[in-house]
C-alpha cells in the first residue's frame, strides 16, 4: 500500500485516482500518528517543565525566607533579637527643574497642597531655579507617592531609596545613632559598627547588642516618669551586666526619635551616660572605702572617726550633710553619707594610692566603651590635700555615669575591672578584666552596699525581695567661682542581687526639683533612689533576678555597730 | 444493546469523553471559586452556567450529520471572514485591541469560531480537490489563501495568538492533507527568515515586547515579565502538593494578573501542587486523543482531516496557553479551554468536541 504507485502502464483514470485516495488516506495516518508523537513529546515537555518548577523550588515559601534581598545595611538587634534598626525600601520625591513639562505656576501649587511642607512661592523657586535635580521629600508614604504622581508631571522623579528605620522609635536612640540624609552614620552603633553593617560578608546577618530592648524600655519610662515628675532637665540610665561588662540598658533623656528627619535640641543629641561629665557625689564614698580597705588603711568596721564637728582644712570646711555629731564608724560612715568621716580616711590614704586606684578603674580616661562620643573625665590638675579628701566623696572629679557603673561592678564581683561593651559576648569572649580589689574587699563592699540601702540614705531605693544595695550620690552642680546650691545631680549606684551580685544600675537626674511628696528635697534619696526600686522591681525577673525574702546579705558583723538613738524615728532619711 | 434500558441514542454516546470533558470543566469551575476568594460570584457561577449549556450545545451538534457539516463549511468560513472585517470596522475595543462584536446576547469574537471554521473549511478544500492534485500548485495556493486571509484580519486586531493558532490549524490540515513535506520544511526556513522582517514591520511594541521579555523574563520583573514571573512564582510555589484549596496566597492576593483568565492553570498549580496540573495536561492530552483516534477511524477525506484538525486545535490552546503560563512561550493571550473564565474559548471547544463527536456518530465503522 505504501509502495510508490507503479507506473508500468497508464492505467484507467479511475483506478489511478483510487489508489492515489488510497494512498492519501495512509500518508493521512502516517502523518497522523507523527503528529500524535509531537503531541506527546510537546505534552511531556510540559510535564517536565512543571515538574521542575514543583520540585525545584523546593516547599512554599514562609514569611521568612521571601525577604531573599540582602539589606544594603545590615540589622541591628537586640540581645534577644529583637530589632532595633532594620532597612527598607523607601520613596523619595524628587524634581528636575530644568525638564519640567507644565507650568510651573501650576505643579508649584499642587506641590504645596501636597506636601505642605513648603509654601507655594518655594516650590515656584524651586520649579523656576533651571537646576538639574532637587529633592522634595525623603521618606515619603506610598499614599503621598500616589498623589505626587496624580500631578502627572514627568519631572518628578519618585526614585526607590534604602532608608534606615528603627521600629522602636525613641527606644535607646543614644545608643543607636542615626544615619544622615545621605545614609551616612553620625553617631552611635551605627557609626561604630558602619564596616560591619555594610560589608559584603556581613549584610545578611544582623549584629546584636547588648541591650535588652524591654530592660531599656523600664528604664527609660521609670526614669522619664522621675525626670518629669521633679522637672529634671535631664537624666542618665544604665544597667550593667557586673560579670561581662555588656551594657544591658543604657539610656540618656530626653531622647530623641532617630526616625525623624529633624532632631528636637542638640543638647538632647549628647549621650549623658557616656558623653557628659558630672561631679557624682556621694556614690564615690564606696569607691574611697573599697580603696582604704584594700590598702589597709581602714582595719576594722568598727574604727570611729571624729565626725562631730565640721571639718576645716585650710580655707576649706568639709560638711555633713546629714550632721551625727558624734564620732561615726565605717559602716556608720556609708549609712548617714558622712563626707567629714569620708574625708578623714581620704585623708589617711593620701593623693597617690587615691589617684592610682582612681586610674586603676579608669577614671582619667574616657569610658572604655564602642561608643565614639565620649567625655574625657575632669581629673583634679593638683592634688592637694584638699583635693584628696573632696574627690573622695565625688567632689572635684567628674566622670561619666558610664565610669561609676563600670567601677562598681568591679567593687562587687569579685574584684575585677573590666571595660563596657554594647555588643552581646558570648561567654567565652569576656575579657579576663584586671583586678582592683581583692575578693575579701568585695565581699565587704557588698555588705556595706546592701547596709546603705536596709538602713540608710538608699532605703528608698530597696526593692523588696531584689536584695539592692548601692549609695546615694547628691552633688552640687559646679558654677564660676563654686558651686550652686540648687542646682543638683543627684544619682543613685545600685547593685542587685547583693547576695550574688549581676547588675550594676544607675538613675542619674540632672538638676531634679522638690515635689511636695518630698517634702520639698531633690536629694538622691527621694529622687533618684525611687527610680531603682521602681524599675529594679520591674526589670528584676526581666534578667532572671527572681525575689526572694530569705536569701540576702549577711549583715550580722555589721548591724551590731550602727548606733541608733532611742526613740528616733528609723525612716527618717534627708 | 437493545434490551437494555438505556436509549440506544444515549447509550452511543461517547461517554469516556463527555466525564472526561466535565471532569476538567468542574476542576475549572472549583479553581474559580478559589480565584474568587472562596465564592461562586462572579466567576465560578456564571461559567458554571455557560459550561453546561455549552455542553448541551456540543450534544446537540453531535446530532448533525456529516454532509451537513460538510456543506456549512464554505459558508460559514465566509461569514467569518466578513465578521472579522465588521469587527476590523466597528468592534468593540477591549484590552488594547479590536475583538468582539457586541451582539446584544453575546459578545462575538469572530476570531474564536475562525479557529474551527479554517480546519473545517480546509477539509472541505481538499475533499474537493481530486487526489492527483495533491502535489500541485492548485492544492496549495487556495489553503495558502484561505488561512492567510482571516490570519491577516486578525492579526491586525491585532491578536498574535489567535493568528498564530489559525495558521497552525490551517497548516496542521493542509499537512495532513499530504502536501509534500519539502514544502513545510522550505516554509519553515523561509518563516525563520522571515522572523526578522516581522520583528520590525510586523510586531507591535507589545509583541516584540513579550518577545523580548519571554526571551529574558527577569529583565522586566516589574513591568511586561510581571505576568511571566508571577505566574513561575505560583506554580513554583505549589510544590508538588500545592497549599490546599483556597490556600493559594499569589493569586489571592492579587500578585498574579489574569488569574481567573488566561493565568488560571498558575492559580489552579499553586493551590493543587504538581499533581493538579498533571491531572488537567493528563485529562487534555485524552481528550485530545480521543479526536485523533476519531481521525484514524475515519474513511472520508473531509471526516478525517476535520476530526485531526479539530483534535489539534484543542491541542493547540492547552498547549499554547500551559507553555505561555509556565514561560516556555512569550505570553500571546491564549486562554485554558474549559478552565479559564471566559465564555469564548469554552465555546469554540466545545464546537470542536460537537462536531469531532458528530463525525465519530456519523464514521461507518463507528461502533
Amino acid at each position: 500500500m505504501n509502495a510508490p504507485f507503479p507506473a508500468i502502464a497508464a492505467p484507467p483514470e479511475r483506478v489511478r485516482l483510487a489508489g492515489a485516495r488510497v494512498e492519501s488516506a495512509s500518508v493521512a495516518h502516517f502523518r497522523l500518528m507523527v503528529m500524535m508523537l509531537l503531541f506527546i513529546a510537546a505534552t511531556a515537555v510540559i510535564a517536565g517543565k512543571l515538574a521542575w518548577m514543583a520540585v525545584a523550588s523546593g516547599p512554599a515559601p514562609t514569611a521568612a525566607s521571601t525577604y531573599g534581598l540582602i539589606p544594603p545595611r545590615a540589622d541591628i538587634v537586640d540581645r534577644n533579637g529583637v530589632t532595633l534598626a532594620r532597612t527598607i525600601d523607601a520613596w523619595s520625591i524628587a524634581v528636575h527643574p530644568d525638564k519640567l513639562m507644565n507650568p510651573p505656576e501650576v505643579v508649584a501649587a499642587k506641590l504645596a497642597a501636597i506636601l505642605p511642607d513648603r509654601t507655594e512661592a518655594e516650590y515656584l523657586a524651586i520649579l523656576k531655579s533651571g537646576r538639574s535635580f532637587v529633592y522634595l521629600k525623603r521618606r515619603a508614604l506610598p499614599e503621598l507617592i500616589k498623589q505626587v504622581n496624580a500631578i502627572g508631571e514627568p519631572a518628578i522623579a519618585l526614585g526607590r531609596e534604602p532608608e534606615r528605620l528603627y521600629p522602636q522609635g525613641n527606644l535607646a536612640s543614644h545608643v543607636m545613632g542615626w544615619l544622615d540624609q545621605d545614609g551616612k552614620p553620625t553617631s552611635g552603633m551605627e557609626r561604630v559598627l558602619d564596616t560591619r553593617l555594610t560589608a559584603d560578608h556581613g549584610r545578611g546577618r544582623p549584629v546584636a547588642l547588648s541591650i535588652d530592648s524591654r530592660v531599656q524600655a523600664a528604664l527609660e519610662t521609670e526614669l522619664n516618669a522621675a525626670m518629669v515628675k521633679h522637672s529634671a532637665i535631664g537624666a542618665s540610665g544604665l544597667v550593667l551586666d557586673v560579670k561581662t561588662g555588656e551594657v544591658v540598658a543604657m539610656t540618656s533623656l530626653p531622647s530623641f526619635n532617630p526616625n525623624a528627619p529633624s532632631f528636637g535640641a542638640v543638647e538632647d543629641l549628647a549621650n549623658k551616660s557616656t558623653l557628659n561629665v558630672y561631679e557624682l557625689g556621694s556614690t564615690f564614698k564606696m569607691i574611697t572605702m573599697a580603696n582604704a580597705i584594700e590598702s589597709g588603711v581602714v582595719t576594722s568596721m568598727s574604727h570611729r572617726y571624729d565626725a562631730t564637728a565640721p571639718l576645716q582644712v585650710g580655707r576649706f570646711k568639709i560638711k555633713d550633710d546629714h550632721p551625727q555629731n558624734r564620732f561615726l564608724d565605717v559602716p556608720e560612715i556609708l549609712v548617714h553619707s558622712s563626707n567629714i568621716g569620708t574625708a578623714r580616711i581620704a585623708d589617711a590614704l593620701g593623693p597617690e594610692r587615691t589617684a592610682a586606684f582612681f586610674r586603676k578603674l579608669g577614671f582619667d580616661a574616657p569610658a572604655d566603651i564602642e561608643l565614639g562620643a565620649k567625655g574625657r573625665p575632669l581629673w583634679p590638675k593638683f592634688w592637694a590635700r584638699t583635693t584628696t579628701m573632696t574627690v573622695a566623696y565625688g567632689h572635684g572629679i567628674a566622670v561619666t555615669p558610664l565610669h561609676l557603673a563600670s567601677a562598681y561592678a568591679a567593687l562587687v564581683n569579685g574584684g575585677v575591672w573590666r571595660p563596657a561593651t554594647l555588643l552581646k559576648r558570648a561567654p567565652g569572649q569576656v575579657p579576663e578584666g584586671r583586678r582592683v580589689i581583692s575578693e575579701a574587699t568585695s565581699a565587704r563592699m557588698r555588705q556595706l552596699m546592701r547596709l546603705v540601702v536596709m538602713k540608710g540614705t538608699g532605703r528608698k531605693a530597696d526593692a523588696p525581695g531584689f536584695r539592692l544595695g548601692g549609695k546615694t550620690g547628691t552633688a552640687e552642680k559646679p558654677r564660676a567661682g563654686g558651686y550652686a546650691h540648687h542646682s543638683l545631680i543627684s544619682t543613685f549606684a545600685g547593685v542587685f542581687p547583693m547576695d550574688a551580685p549581676r547588675f550594676v544600675i544607675i538613675a542619674m537626674l540632672d538638676e531634679p526639683k522638690g515635689t511636695a511628696d518630698t517634702f520639698g528635697y531633690a536629694t538622691a534619696a527621694w529622687t533618684a533612689g525611687p527610680v531603682i526600686a521602681r524599675t529594679v522591681a520591674r526589670i528584676g525577673p526581666l534578667l532572671g533576678v527572681m525575689p526572694s525574702l530569705t536569701k540576702d546579705v549577711d549583715e550580722s558583723e555589721l548591724l551590731p555597730l550602727l548606733w541608733e538613738p532611742k526613740g528616733a524615728n528609723p525612716n527618717a532619711v534627708e | 444493546m437493545r434490551d437494555s434500558v438505556v436509549p440506544a441514542a444515549l447509550a452511543r454516546l461517547p461517554w469516556v469523553l463527555i466525564l472526561l470533558v466535565v471532569a476538567i470543566g468542574s476542576f475549572g469551575l472549583v479553581v474559580l471559586y478559589s480565584a474568587a476568594g472562596g465564592s461562586i460570584r462572579p466567576w465560578a457561577i456564571s461559567q458554571g452556567t455557560r459550561f453546561f449549556v455549552f455542553l448541551g450545545g456540543a450534544l446537540v451538534l453531535s446530532r448533525v450529520r456529516e454532509d451537513q457539516i460538510k456543506a456549512m463549511a464554505f459558508p460559514a468560513y465566509a461569514v467569518l471572514v466578513l465578521l472579522l472585517l465588521v469587527v476590523e470596522l466597528f468592534g468593540f475595543v477591549g484590552g488594547g485591541s479590536q475583538r468582539w462584536l457586541d451582539l446584544g446576547f453575546i459578545r462575538l469574537q469572530p476570531s474564536e469560531l475562525m479557529k474551527p471554521a479554517i480546519v473545517l473549511v480546509l477539509a472541505r478544500f481538499y475533499d474537493l480537490l481530486p487526489a492527483g492534485e495533491i502535489r500541485r500548485w492548485h492544492a496549495i495556493w487556495p489553503a495558502a489563501l484561505l488561512i492567510g486571509v482571516p490570519a491577516a484580519l486578525v492579526m491586525l486586531q491585532p491578536d498574535l495568538g489567535t493568528a498564530l493558532m489559525i495558521v497552525a490549524g490551517g497548516l496542521t490540515v493542509t499537512f495532513l492533507a499530504g502536501v509534500p513535506l519539502r514544502l513545510f520544511i522550505g516554509g519553515g526556513l523561509g518563516v525563520a527568515a522571515a522572523a526578522p522582517l516581522a520583528w520590525f514591520f510586523a510586531m507591535h511594541d507589545y509583541q516584540r515586547n513579550r518577545v523580548l521579555i519571554f526571551l529574558d523574563p527577569e529583565s522586566d520583573p516589574l513591568g511586561t515579565g510581571y505576568h511571566i514571573s508571577q505566574s513561575k512564582i505560583a506554580i513554583g510555589s505549589g510544590g508538588i502538593f500545592g497549599k490546599g484549596f483556597l490556600n493559594g496566597t499569589q493569586s489571592h492576593l492579587d500578585y498574579l494578573p489574569e488569574g481567573h483568565t488566561d493565568f488560571v492553570f498558575a492559580t489552579m498549580a499553586e493551590e493543587w501542587g504538581m499533581m493538579g496540573g498533571l491531572f488537567l495536561i493528563a485529562a487534555f492530552l485524552a481528550v485530545v486523543n480521543w479526536g485523533i483516534r476519531v481521525a484514524l477511524r475515519q474513511e472520508g477525506k473531509f471526516a478525517r482531516l476535520a476530526a485531526a484538525g479539530l483534535a489539534t486545535t484543542i491541542f493547540f490552546y492547552v498547549a499554547i496557553n500551559l507553555m505561555m503560563v509556565m514561560g516556555l512561550a512569550p505570553v500571546v493571550g491564549i486562554p485554558l479551554p474549559l478552565v479559564s473564565f471566559g465564555g469564548s474559548a469554552m465555546m469554540t471547544v466545545l464546537l470542536c468536541l460537537g462536531l469531532l463527536m458528530a463525525i465519530d456518530r456519523n464514521a461507518p465503522t463507528a461502533r
